[in-house]
């Protein structure tokens, strides 16, 4: 493989890279430093495309009602009744569960559901992020750190419910453990919570609430008390 | 029943085989995927459309459909992909059924600009600017790369292509967002 092709694979799909071209980039600095730059460049794409996403009903009440109807279609052959009682847990079932705004519960599968989709941010690694980035992202949400949480190895300021929030990773003993904090959505007790196979915690903190959320409760809990500590809401 | 032959999911099986969204259970349990599959449904019709309104739209009417045909998707794993198919189609029926005005670029860009400035870093805002100013034929690829993790097989099979022209257009969408922003050497980078 010579530079050019190597480029070429690199510039269009940076992850996937053949064995040849890896040996190819080890074996030339210029091309280990052009798809150094790529992969920044992705970073920054990924970034960029990661609009916020409302949190305003998902379907109005009109879609809901239409769905209601669609579900009665689809049974129509059976007894009406039974019909009419599929549609409205039909549409129950997803304005419930689709709604945005809503209880605690739903604040917990959304975090939950937000884990999905950084999943690299999941690594487990010793490599801290950079300090800078994570008061520059804290303080943007009005939060300081008076001590250490831990081995901080991902920060991002990402959006949640209509809010820019920091979303950290947190490297434990355990393994890591995703910390979002959440300026705007308040909780009046400690509630642990089970979701797709995390653990995790939501907890009063300041004038909101912080998210934990690992594999374990213990983990979460002794993970949360040391954040909790660690943060200084300034506003 | 209708809706149920247009999309097809890519494992096709009989209902009694493996109907994980059939019945109550499952009418909640794809509710509950179709929540946390939002977001990236939201955002993949948003990059299509670049507007939206237009992308919640066609969000809701591609949900529709999915909640007419879920009971035919084999397979939970088989949802993602099948969902963003939707998307896409309802996203081109859309634009069959309305013409829509052709509005100039930069006119998209002021439009869109609260959603293109909410991000506090001024580089992640050139480069949404840039993704903008892409044409569809390179931004749809790079998103469902970059932001769905498709593969270029996928990507491939998806769009009706062949393996080399997504490439092809994945290397030239970089390209051309590197040109748009000025990135330094990039010019030396591709021509060596």
């Amino acid at each position: 493989m010579n530079c050019l092709e190597f480029r070429r694979a690199a510039g269009a799909e940076p992850e996937h890279l053949t064995a040849e071209a890896l040996v190819h980039r080890d074996g030339c600095p210029q091309c280990a430093e052009f798809l150094k730059k790529v992969e920044r460049l992705d970073a920054t794409i990924f970034k960029a495309l990661q609009v916020p996403v409302d949190s305003r009903p998902v379907l109005p009440r009109a879609t809901r009602a239409r769905i209601a109807e669609a579900v009665q279609a689809s049974v129509g052959s059976r007894n009406r009744w039974y019909a009419l009682a599929a549609s409205i847990a039909g549409g129950v079932a997803v304005g419930a569960l689709l709604w945005a705004g809503g209880s605690r519960d739903v604040l917990a599968r959304d975090v939950v559901a937000h884990l999905a989709h950084e999943p690299k941010a999941m690594a487990i690694t010793s490599v801290p992020a950079d300090a800078g980035s994570v008061r520059a992202v804290l303080a943007k949400d009005g939060v300081r750190l008076r001590s250490n949480m831990g081995l901080v190895t991902y920060v991002m300021s990402c959006p949640f419910r209509g809010h820019e929030v920091p979303h950290l990773v947190v490297q434990t003993s355990a393994g890591p453990v995703t910390v979002l904090v959440l300026r705007d959505e308040k909780v009046s007790r400690p509630k642990t919570f089970h979701e797709q196979g995390y653990s995790g915690t939501l907890e009063p903190s300041g004038p909101g609430s912080i998210a934990v959320i690992g594999g374990s409760d213990e983990q979460v809990k002794e993970a949360a008390a040391r954040v909790e500590a660690a943060l200084e809401w300034a506003r | 029943m209708r809706a149920s032959k247009e999309i097809s999911p890519p494992l096709t099986r009989s209902l009694y085989m493996n109907a994980p969204f059939a019945g109550k259970d499952g009418e909640t349990a794809f509710a509950r995927l179709c929540a946390e599959l939002r977001p990236d449904l939201f955002r993949f019709a948003f990059w299509l459309a670049r507007d939206r309104q237009v992308a919640e739209d066609v969000v809701q009417e591609a949900l529709l459909r999915a909640w007419r045909s879920r009971e035919s998707l084999g397979e939970t794993d088989s949802a993602k992909p099948w969902l963003l198919t939707i998307v896409r189609r309802e996203h081109a029926r859309l634009y069959e059924r309305k013409r829509f005005e052709t509005v100039p670029v930069d006119q998209l860009v002021s439009n869109e600009s609260p959603e293109l400035a909410v991000a506090e870093e001024r580089e992640v805002v050139d480069m949404r600017r840039a993704i903008f100013a892409l044409e569809t034929d390179y931004r749809e690829p790079l998103v469902m790369q970059v932001l769905l993790g498709f593969s270029t097989g996928e990507i491939a099979r998806e769009l009706g292509l062949t393996q080399g022209a997504v490439l092809t257009r994945l290397f030239r969408a970089r390209q051309r967002l590197r040109r748009d922003l000025g990135v330094a050497g990039s010019a030396e980078d591709d021509e060596s």
